[in-house]
């Protein structure tokens, strides 16, 4: 049996798992990096499209080996056809290639000092008089005990680890999001933006996505409610057919499951912390979780960093207060107008599209709406519409 | 009470994503980076899994009841 001792262990090569391991590394302390895929990075489940802001804020290289296409905007399109476009003379965003940028954020925590181990899955938590002390794992076939101070659920939607160690992250099947995504040829779309389309029929409580990552190349994808009897590949292939879309240069497909209804509330339990897509820390307007991953990543590694020198593991439930005085709280904001515009019908959407400009689009989605909405509630089509100003009222 | 049964994987259509093991209430699936566990003992016969598949991967076979 091979025995290794770390001060914190990190599980799962994501985006926030990296991004603690690299914090951790460059504070001086051990710290260990595992992951069960043998290649960092892949299989992705990404549209992989993520704003431009990151790089400086989570201190990550601009680095072209990642970036397939720089973004000016966003172009929405509700049922009937209209459309509403976000549009700025700034690259506002990029196409990311998740199996290099994945790849190298656990080439940076190398880089500080960190210990990283591929094709090494956690199978469960080691106890020792009812604490946890580390994880039982296995690299390739052979079983490995990792002791730790302190572990980290980074582990994905499954979060096994963390509901291993008792932290409860279960949620039902309602509060996720089941996604089917090509990377294919397409034409036709303006390869500057990023296009979102609308619709009960076309993407029931989700939307279609084409992310450019070239001018004739896109990430092609659908996010539907994942308690739907028919699968998002159905939806995503019948979108394809009713617009004419040649679906025969499939060069990637990908799969996964969205957590889109809400947030882990105990993000600690004694020592082991959990974050990320395994935290439910998912924008659940949209669906992308990696900006949330490094951001709850930077507060959780600042806290451990704060337990290991002050050698004291309370302080490690400060992670928990802090991301929900902060992003939890944003988040909280972004779930309340989901759960309204799930409820939006194909005319309200049609009529919402047609009437907001690009800058009111970008507050709902940001959580920032107050004013959006007090407008909208002065539009004519809404003051007729008793079901539209009870839905509009409840977002104030 | 739900009818029994065992849930079985299409490997063909399966991609490993894990959607399933997230929507398990009883930790009944494991993915594996080699492959996809069905934990008989631990399954509630829920069906949660089977329609959160974004590929159809799974269906449900009746559990054959010893006499």
């Amino acid at each position: 049996m091979n025995q290794m001792k770390y001060d914190a262990v990190i599980v799962g090569a994501g985006i926030a798992g990296p991004i603690i391991t690299r914090n951790i590394a460059r504070a001086g302390y051990s710290v260990l990096l595992i992951d069960k895929k043998w290649a960092i990075g892949m299989p992705k489940q990404c549209a992989e499209g993520i704003s431009i802001k990151i790089f400086e804020k989570y201190d990550i290289p601009y680095d072209k080996r990642f970036i397939n296409r720089e973004i000016y905007g966003a172009k929405l399109y509700s049922p009937s056809g209209y459309e509403l476009e976000l549009r700025y003379k700034e690259v506002s965003g990029v196409i990311l290639e998740r199996k290099v940028f994945d790849k190298m954020l656990a080439y940076y925590a190398t880089k500080a000092g960190a210990d990283v181990l591929t094709r090494t899955e956690a199978v469960d938590v080691i106890r020792k008089d009812g604490k946890i002390v580390g994880i039982k794992a296995k690299h390739e076939d052979e079983p490995v005990e990792i002791y730790a101070d302190i572990i980290v659920a980074a582990d994905g939607v499954e979060s096994t680890i963390a509901r291993k160690a008792g932290i409860n992250t279960y949620a039902p099947p309602h509060e996720f999001d089941s996604s089917y995504e090509y990377e294919m040829l397409i034409e036709g779309f303006d390869p500057d933006s990023i296009h979102i389309w609308f619709g009960n029929e076309i993407a029931p409580r989700g939307y279609v996505w084409v992310f450019p990552k070239d001018e004739d190349r896109a990430n092609v994808g659908i996010g539907i409610n994942s308690d739907n009897p028919r699968t998002a590949k159905y939806y995503l292939d019948k979108w394809l057919r009713e617009n004419n879309i040649p679906a025969k240069k499939l060069l990637e497909i990908n799969v996964g499951i969205v957590p889109v209804g809400g947030f882990v509330k105990e993000l600690v339990k004694d020592n082991v912390l959990v974050v990320g897509d395994a935290a439910r820390q998912v924008n659940p307007m949209h669906g992308g979780g990696m900006a949330e991953a490094m951001e709850a990543g930077t507060i959780a590694s600042k806290w451990i960093v704060k337990a290991l020198e002050e050698e004291n593991l309370e302080l490690l439930k400060n992670y928990t207060k802090e991301w929900w005085e902060t992003d939890g709280k944003r988040l909280e904001r972004v779930l309340k107008v989901r759960r309204v515009t799930e409820k939006l019908s194909d005319e309200d959407l049609d009529l919402f599209i047609q009437v907001l400009s690009g800058a009111d689009a970008e507050k709902i989605a940001g959580g920032d709406y107050v004013e959006v909405i007090k407008a909208l509630l002065k539009h004519p089509k809404v003051l007729l519409s008793p079901r539209r100003i009870k839905l509009l009222k409840e977002l104030l | 009470m739900p009818e029994k049964i065992k849930v079985v994987v299409n490997e063909d259509r399966c991609y490993l994503c894990s959607g399933c093991a997230a929507v398990c209430p009883t930790l009944a699936i494991e993915v594996h980076s080699s492959g996809w566990e069905f934990i008989q003992e631990k399954c509630i016969s829920c069906r949660i899994c089977i329609n959160a598949c974004p590929v159809g991967a799974l269906s449900a076979e009746p559990l054959e009841v010893k006499e």
